[in-house]
Formats: structure tokens, C-alpha cells, sequence
């Protein structure tokens, strides 16, 4: 058998390597591209609001296409690496990328925080979250350590599930824990940011409900996240700004300092109405909206794209994660089940939190939009994660060779696999 | 691989969330763009859309060189420096810079506003020039910037101030042209309403841009002679110093058509600095704000009503006592002497009052100055030559005086005797001057005027329109008549300096002031001459007036001479011809 020679576990024995999901590929790109014209479309606006906030004309109209651009060769030179590079070999070294993640962090903290080295690092009110590598432009840690997180994730807690330990609290729950909390110490006390944490605990809990914890547990975890963040907005007043903005729903006015931002996130979306204002001719990215190429990018295209634009982006991001999803599903090792729901639980937590935030269904957390918001980092490590999850479409396995998911109704995985059982007979 | 999810798997429930959450954004989506759209342009255009209003120039004052406009009043672009102490990061060099190029139009203490680093707006200075202005701007100095005002600017000086009048810090005319004219010489603001970026400069993005260019206000050219002006402001002057009197007033019109030709009080303020300036009743322009008793230059009026009413001839007799009884008073003669039958001329030439109180007794039943007469009087005085009444000149502050009629207890017949010799009215030099104008050029009335019409901005002039005359307010033989007497009244005694060969004509006044308490103060008077000169036809009225506290000035020693020495200059100036 094929299988078995390929690989060691019984359970890959029916992973045959085969034609990767090119529709992961396909919604990617199609992203890729919208988020490369909307920066095309309010680059120079943007350039314009930081050249007359700084008084320089060191922002040229074509700047942060440009830029854009350049992270985008960048992600897609991380989506091939990932895509190619053999999952066996990443997943041997997956406590090395963690740690490097770590180190990383550690070293931002020591030249950023204490030493305060300007040079090479990049650090607002306090909070230093950036590594400045001159022309190269710059790194995130954070993005490194939530990629190690993912990858460290998915081997140790399909490790364990495959053990039968997945709800055991000595051995899966509290090391996971501890090094999640490890992780969250750097990211969102010592980076003071709150949406790449929120993020990796997404990811986490997707990965987690996958491998097949018990909802007592998961009531648990989320009474825990619940009490935590009660305390994190109750230590910081503009957290609890952000709360009470979004308690006073869509009747705040622009002229509130507090809900400025979500106010005019609004209005942009608002304003974009059936079919939006169109390409070059947003009003909001001309300084009235923050944070307009970043965080407030759906806001933006919105007004320019409108409706129509912005159900297009929604099904395509629906189509992408449904993709992630479906290729979760149908992976025999956990493992590799769990880093494809890490990655489904990343980009999807960033959607969900990113586009309620811009809406006004949730309050604001300062997260970005996956593959559309300016910024080199979060858009490599996307699309590596996207790579690996693209490179493991390779290996799902139909539905029917699926087993021992111990939340699997055995009668519904019969009468699913039947026929394809059938035919595996014939040909073993 | 067609792939789809295990079923009753944990994946079907995340799918399940996902789903739910997008189409609850989907939802949220068409309630904000779809249903609420509208309500968010809106807001959107409230705060994007801001209307920027395009200055208009305000209009200049010209007056006339012949007959060639020249400026009075001009614009001059100024620059207020403003600094955003948040944004200034040199500020010591900003200090040597602004100090070493405009240190006299800084305000005190500007390194404290430059430290006040919370706020966005603190003024360093004013009135800067353009100049001065492009220096700073050329240090380029960050949180520096300029704001252009506009300034008026004389380059006449205080020629004719008080019937310019200024334009006060608020950008409103006061007193004067400025004032009267404001609406015209303020033009209209353009509205520039435009889609703007967060900080205010305009895009070119949408369609809900407006623009609508300024208008700017109307150059308006004044009658005024600058020549003749600056001639009367030098000579009145001089002589009001010279003949020992504290104050005067001179108006000269064109008695063909009512132009005010100069009008000047002394004294008077610069406009330029208007600020300065302790005691505002300087800006009141006397001519026609302080309503007097004109006293003896009222008998031409007098004759001309008896004239005109067929009731005298100017060779007509009558019998001068030197006292005539109006009811219970006797009124007197300032001059005596001249007793016995004598002629309605020989009682002008001496301003007799006997003799007006005669006309006005002879405008009734001839013994009384009866109802009759008295409403005959008011009917010339305040219909025909619109004495007592606001003339409607282009200038602010305009008083109308008073003529009390007949109809009322005060208007009985010591007061209409009284008014034939100019008392008991009150009156402004522009009403008499007007007025009397029509008493010499035929018989016909001119609104006076100081707009002689529009300069547009390509240097095109458009008459004003004719204000509409009111001719036969006497009739042309007796126009002719009061003419000839009131040349012959100035013949009589005073023609000694004129330049022989011209009509000149005029005569005296000279009126008691009004005591506080009530009664006329004898020892201080207001001296008066009304007269005219050209050729043929009258080509100039110019009436004087001088007056000092505690000052007896007669009109023939103190306003007289200044009336004699503008006579003499403008058939010069004019190069009147003498008569054939």
C-alpha cells in the first residue's frame, strides 16, 4: 500500500498526497488583489493626511501602494515556503518557531521597553510593538509568536487527543494554559495589544472545540476569558470607552470624542450605500476616519464599493473559511486537522471581530482585516498560515476514512462512507 | 475533492457560527447601506461640506481731478501672524525672526503665547505688510502662518475724511459715504462650498460642490473735486485760525445740478487712524449734522417767496423805521440808520430785518403776518426748497433740522417773522446751500448729491442717475430777480476783492446762539456767508460758516473772506470765463 510506505501512522495510511485546494488559492488572491486596489484608490489621500500631520511631503501618492505591494510579494513568497516546505519537517521544529517567537518578543521588550533603542525599535505610548529593520521595513514578534502558538497548538493538542488526554487537566489543559498565558503576558501586557491577543485566543479555542474538548471544560475557559476580560477593560478607561460607545449602539454622534472612530466607520459604510462612491472618490480616508487603511479598511470600501462590495468581500472570506473548515474536517491526523482549524479560527476571529467592530455590532478591539488591511507582518504570517493549510488540502481524506473522532455519530460516518468504503476494498 | 462537512461534526457548528455571524453583517450591512444610507450622507455632508466664504473686495472711493476719477480710498492687503504653539518647533528662532521683521507690529509678550503649547491659535501680530510678511514666510518656520486682511488706505490722506467716514475694525463703514454706501461698497461674499479633507482644504471628489464667485462692491466716484477739496480744507484752515474763530464749515456746490463740489469742516481726523481718535465728535461732519440758525443769508429766501408771490418788486418801497411790531413783540434792526421810504434792495443790502418782515406781512394781509402768509412761508421754505428736512445726500448721519409749521401753536407770526431772517428754524448748511442754489440757476431744484456715478473694475465710468429735480420752485422772471438782488446785495459793500468781470453774489449772516437755559446769547455768534459766482450762469455755491465759543463773529468780517478767497480761486480753477 502507498499509503503505509508514505508514512508512519496507520491513520495517514489513506492520506494520499493529491491536488491541493486551489480554491484556497483562488479566494486568497482575490482578496489580495481588492485589498492592493482599495490602497491604490486611498494612498494618496493617506500620504496627503500624513504629509500635511507631519508637514513633510515624505509620503509620495504612490507610497503605500507601493508598499502594499512589496507585502504582498512578501506573503505570497510565505504562501509558497509554507505551501512547499514538508508539514513533517515544520511540525518536528514546531517548538523551535515557538520560542523563536518568544525570543523575539523577549528581545523587543529588552531594547524596546528598557533599553529604548529608537533605531530598531518602534514603540507608541509606551507600548513597543514593531522591530525596525530599516529598508526592510518592519517586523511584529507578536505575529511570529502567534504563528509559533499555532503550530506548537496544533502538535501538542493533537498529540494529545490522539491520546485520549485531550480533556485531562494536568496534561493537556494547564501546560496549554500556561503557555498560552506566557504568550498573552508578552502580547497583551507587555505590546499592550489586545487584538493580535484576542486573536491567538480565538485560534486556540477554535483548535481546542476541534480536538474535541468537553463543553464543561469549555464553560469553563470561557468563564475564565469572560473574568479576564472584565478586568482588561476594567484597568484600562479607554477600553471601557470603546464598551460604553458600542452600549450607546448607533445614536452616538460625531462630535463624541469616544465614539468618534465608530461613528465615522459608520458614516463611511453609510455613505457608501447601494454601489458606493467609487474608486478614488472616498471622502472618509481623507483624515476623517482613523486607522483608514488599517483597522478601518472595510469601512473604506464600503464607501467606495458599498453594498454590493462588501457582501462580495464577506462571501469571499465565507468561502475562504469554509474551505479551512471543510479541509479540517476531512484530515485524518489530528494534528493537521488542528492547524487548519487554528488557521480557520485566526482568519475568522479577524473577520468576525474586524467587520462587527467597523459595523457597530461589537466594540472596537483594533484588529486588522486578513489580506485587505495595510501592513507587512500580519499579511506574511496569514499567508503562510494559508500556505500550510494549503498544503495540507493535499492530504484530506474522504469523510468516510475518518475515525475515531469520538464526537462522531458512528452511524452517520457509516451510511456517509459506505460506498467510498466499497471502493477502497476493490482497489486494496 | 469536492469536500463537505462531516455531519453532527464540531466543523458543522463552527460553519454553523460563521454562517450566522455573516449574515447577521450582511443584515447590518443592508440596514446601514441600503435603509439608513440616506441619514448617513447626510451626516457625512454635514461634517465634509464646509463653505468657505470668498471675500469681496470692498469698493473703492474716488473722487474727481477735473474729470478724471482718483482714488480716495483704496484696498491694501495686510497679514495678521498666527502661530500654532503645538506645531512650533523652533521657537527662539521664530522669536529673532518675527521681532527682527515686524517687532512693531508684534503684540506683548509673544514668547508666552508661544509656550502656551495647548493651544492651536495665538495671535503674534497685525497689520503686517505684504512685505514684511513674505520675509517671515520665506524662513519657513514651522506653526507660522498668515491671515491677509484688507485694509483701507488713504492716499489723499485726510482729504475730505469727514465725508468719507471709515471702515471700522469689524470691516462696517461708519459715518460718511462708508456708512451710507455700506451695502453697495460691500459687494457679496462668494460661496465656495466645497467637499473638504479633515483639515479643511478642499477635494475636487463629488458633485455637492458650489462655487460662486464674490462680488465685489461698487467703486463709487464722489462729486468732490479733490482740487477744490484740498483748496477749502488748506484755506478754512488758515483762516479759521487767522480770523480767530475755532471752527468752521464750507460747502461748495454746482448749482446746475446739486453735485457737492467740496464739504469740509474743521476740524477734522485722519481716517487712517480713526482708532486714535478721543473726541468722536470730530467724524460728525457739520455740513449736514449740526442743523443752526443760518440768521440773515434765510432773507434772500425771504425776498424770493415775496418775489415770486408777485407781492414785491425789488425796487418795491416800504417805510424802515428800524422797528416793526409783530403782535406783542418789536422786532429790531441790527443796522440803523437807514430810516424812512427805502427800497426792498436798499433793506437787503443792509439786511434790514424790517424789511422781510414787511414781505411777510405784505404774503398776508399785508398788516399781519396772518395764516395766510405764514402758510404761504412754509409751503416755499419746506415744499419747494426742502428746507427742515433730510436732503437725502449720500452721507450717514444726515440731520434734518426743523421748520415748525404753521399748523402748529409754535409756528404763529413772531416766529415766521423771525424765520424771515433766519431765526427760529433749525437748519443744516446743505439744506440752505441747496436750496439756495435754486434761487439763483433759474428757479429749479437739485437733490444734492456728493455720487457722481460707478468706476467698474476695468476703469469704466457709469453716471449715477439723475436723483429727479423740481424745477419752477420760483418762477424763472422771479429766479431772475432774487438773482440780480443778491448780486447787487454783495455789490453793495463787499465786492472789493472779486475778480472783476464775473457774477458774484451772497450775502451775509450773523446769528445769536442759543443759550442752554433758553434765550439767545448775544455775545456769542455763528458767522454765515451764502454766495455764488460764474458767469453767465452761476457755475458755484459756496457757503461758509465760523463759529468759536464764547466768539462774537459776524458774518461779513468772519465768514466772508473765506467765501472771497475760494470765489477767486475757482474761476481760476474752473477757468470760468468772464462775462461777455
Amino acid at each position: 500500500m502507498i499509503g503505509t510506505r508514505r508514512s508512519e501512522r496507520s491513520d495517514e495510511a489513506v492520506a494520499r498526497r493529491h491536488r491541493p485546494d486551489y480554491q484556497i488559492v483562488l479566494y486568497m488572491g482575490l482578496l489580495m488583489l481588492l485589498g492592493l486596489i482599495i490602497m491604490y484608490a486611498i494612498g494618496p489621500q493617506r500620504a496627503n493626511v500624513l504629509n500635511n500631520a507631519y508637514g513633510t511631503d515624505f509620503y509620495g501618492s504612490a507610497y503605500f501602494f507601493i508598499k502594499q505591494t512589496t507585502s504582498l510579494f512578501l506573503a505570497l513568497v510565505a504562501f509558497v515556503i509554507a505551501a512547499s516546505l514538508p508539514y513533517r519537517f515544520l511540525l518536528k521544529h514546531t517548538g523551535k518557531i515557538l520560542i523563536a517567537g518568544f525570543v523575539a518578543c523577549l528581545a523587543l521588550l529588552f531594547f524596546g521597553n528598557i533599553l529604548g533603542v529608537d533605531a530598531i525599535t518602534q514603540c507608541t505610548l509606551g507600548a513597543c510593538r514593531w522591530f525596525e529593520l530599516g529598508p526592510l521595513g518592519s517586523l511584529q514578534p507578536a505575529e511570529l509568536l502567534k504563528f509559533g502558538m499555532l503550530l506548537f497548538a496544533a502538535v501538542f493538542l493533537g498529540t494529545r487527543a490522539k491520546q485520549g488526554l485531550i480533556n485531562d487537566r494536568t496534561q493537556t489543559l494547564i501546560p496549554l494554559g500556561a503557555v498560552t498565558g506566557l504568550a498573552l503576558l508578552f502580547v497583551v501586557v507587555v505590546q499592550k495589544d489586545m487584538g493580535t491577543g484576542i486573536s491567538l485566543i480565538a485560534l486556540l479555542v477554535v483548535m481546542l472545540y476541534m480536538a474535541g474538548l468537553k463543553y464543561r471544560w469549555g464553560l469553563a475557559i470561557a468563564g475564565l476569558l469572560v473574568l479576564a476580560s472584565i478586568m482588561m477593560i476594567l484597568i484600562a478607561p479607554h477600553r471601557m470607552e470603546r464598551v460604553m460607545t458600542f452600549l450607546s449602539g448607533d445614536s452616538t454622534s460625531i462630535d463624541d470624542a469616544g465614539a468618534y472612530h465608530i461613528t465615522h466607520a459608520k458614516i463611511a459604510i453609510g455613505t457608501g450605500g447601494l454601489a458606493g462612491v467609487g474608486i478614488g472618490n472616498s471622502v472618509q480616508a481623507t483624515g476623517y476616519l482613523p486607522e483608514a487603511i488599517n483597522d478601518s479598511v472595510f469601512a473604506i470600501m464600503g464607501e467606495t464599493f458599498g453594498f454590493v462590495g462588501l457582501v462580495a468581500i464577506l462571501a469571499l472570506f465565507t468561502a475562504l473559511l469554509m474551505r479551512l473548515l471543510k479541509v479540517a474536517d476531512h484530515l485524518a491526523d489530528m494534528r493537521l486537522k488542528l492547524l487548519v482549524a487554528g488557521v480557520f479560527g485566526w482568519v475568522g476571529a479577524h473577520v468576525v471581530l474586524n467587520v462587527g467592530a467597523m459595523t457597530g455590532l461589537i466594540p472596537l478591539t483594533g484588529i486588522t482585516l486578513p489580506l485587505l488591511s495595510f501592513g507587512g507582518t500580519s499579511m506574511v504570517f496569514v499567508a503562510a498560515a494559508l500556505g500550510l493549510a494549503f498544503q495540507l488540502s493535499r492530504y484530506t481524506v474522504f469523510g468516510s476514512k475518518l475515525k475515531g473522532n469520538e464526537y462522531e455519530d458512528s452511524r452517520s460516518r457509516r451510511r456517509v462512507g459506505g460506498p467510498r468504503n466499497a471502493r477502497r476494498r476493490r482497489t486494496s | 475533492m469536492e469536500l463537505s462537512l462531516q455531519k453532527g461534526s464540531r466543523s458543522r457548528i463552527l460553519a454553523g457560527l460563521l454562517l450566522l455571524a455573516i449574515a447577521i453583517f450582511i443584515g447590518r450591512l443592508f440596514y446601514l447601506q441600503i435603509i439608513q444610507h440616506e441619514e448617513y450622507v447626510k451626516l457625512a455632508a454635514a461634517e465634509q461640506i464646509k463653505p468657505l466664504t470668498i471675500p469681496a473686495q470692498r469698493g473703492e472711493i474716488y473722487a474727481l481731478d477735473g474729470n478724471a476719477p482718483v482714488p480716495l480710498v483704496q484696498n491694501q492687503p495686510i497679514y495678521t501672524l498666527f502661530a500654532d504653539p503645538a506645531v512650533v518647533t523652533e521657537p527662539d528662532r521664530v522669536l529673532t525672526v518675527v521681532r527682527e521683521v515686524a517687532g512693531g507690529n508684534l503684540r506683548p509678550k509673544i514668547d508666552e503665547l508661544l509656550e502656551r503649547k495647548n493651544t492651536r491659535y495665538q495671535i503674534l501680530g497685525t497689520k503686517l505688510s505684504r512685505k514684511q510678511a513674505e520675509l517671515i514666510k520665506k524662513e519657513n518656520l514651522s506653526g507660522i502662518g498668515f491671515q491677509e486682511v484688507s485694509q483701507r488706505v488713504y492716499p489723499e490722506g485726510k482729504l475730505a475724511a469727514q465725508t468719507l467716514g471709515f471702515v471700522n475694525d469689524e470691516g462696517v463703514g461708519q459715518y460718511g459715504v462708508e456708512s451710507a454706501l455700506n451695502d453697495r461698497l460691500v459687494g457679496h461674499d462668494g460661496l465656495l462650498k466645497s467637499v473638504t479633507d479633515v483639515s479643511g482644504v478642499p477635494l475636487t471628489i463629488g458633485d455637492k460642490n458650489i462655487n460662486e464667485p464674490a462680488k465685489n462692491g461698487d467703486n463709487i466716484v464722489l462729486t468732490i473735486d479733490r482740487n477744490i477739496q484740498s483748496y477749502v480744507e488748506r484755506t478754512l484752515a488758515s483762516k479759521v485760525k487767522s480770523l480767530g474763530a475755532d471752527t468752521g464749515s464750507v460747502i461748495v456746490m454746482n448749482p446746475q445740478n446739486g453735485d457737492i463740489m467740496a464739504m469740509a469742516n474743521f476740524p477734522t481726523f485722519n481716517p487712517e487712524k480713526f482708532n486714535s481718535v478721543k473726541n468722536s465728535a470730530l467724524f460728525n461732519n457739520n455740513v449736514i449734522s449740526r442743523p443752526y440758525e443760518p440768521g440773515s443769508v434765510m432773507k434772500t429766501f425771504a425776498m424770493a417767496i415775496g418775489l415770486d408771490k408777485g407781492v414785491i418788486q425789488p425796487n418795491s418801497t416800504y417805510i424802515n423805521t428800524d422797528s416793526i411790531k409783530v403782535e406783542d413783540r418789536v422786532i429790531q434792526n441790527l443796522w440803523r440808520g437807514e430810516t424812512g421810504k427805502i427800497t426792498m434792495q436798499t433793506g437787503l443790502n443792509y439786511s434790514l430785518n424790517t424789511s422781510v418782515v414787511t414781505v411777510a406781512q405784505l404774503l398776508g394781509d399785508g398788516k399781519n403776518v396772518d395764516r395766510k402768509a405764514r402758510d404761504t412761508i412754509y409751503n416755499y421754505l419746506y415744499d419747494k426748497f426742502h428746507l427742515g428736512q433730510i436732503t437725502g445726500v449720500e452721507l450717514a448721519g444726515e440731520q434734518p433740522g426743523v421748520i415748525i409749521p404753521p399748523t402748529e401753536v409754535e409756528g404763529n407770526a413772531v416766529r415766521y417773522s423771525n424765520m424771515t431772517f433766519g431765526q427760529g428754524m433749525n437748519l443744516t448748511m446743505l439744506q440752505v446751500a441747496a436750496g439756495f442754489c435754486s434761487l439763483i440757476n433759474g428757479g429749479t431744484y437739485h437733490p444734492p448729491t456728493v455720487i457722481a456715478g460707478t468706476l467698474s473694475d476695468g476703469g469704466i465710468f457709469t453716471g449715477a442717475e439723475e436723483k429727479g429735480s423740481q424745477e419752477n420752485v420760483i418762477s424763472p422772471s422771479s429766479a431772475k430777480k432774487i438773482h440780480s438782488m443778491i448780486r447787487k446785495a454783495r455789490k453793495a459793500f463787499y465786492a472789493g476783492n472779486d475778480i472783476p468781470g464775473y457774477d458774484i453774489g451772497g450775502k451775509t449772516g450773523t446769528s445769536q446762539t442759543l443759550k442752554p437755559e433758553g434765550g439767545y446769547n448775544d455775545d456769542e455768534t455763528i458767522a454765515t456767508y451764502l454766495g455764488y459766482g460764474g458767469n453767465s450762469t452761476p457755475k458755484y455755491v459756496i457757503m461758509v460758516e465760523t463759529s468759536g465759543k464764547d466768539k462774537y463773529l459776524e458774518g461779513n468780517k468772519h465768514a466772508l473772506p473765506i467765501f472771497t478767497d475760494i470765489s477767486n480761486w475757482l474761476i481760476e480753477y474752473l477757468r470760468i470765463d468772464p462775462k461777455g
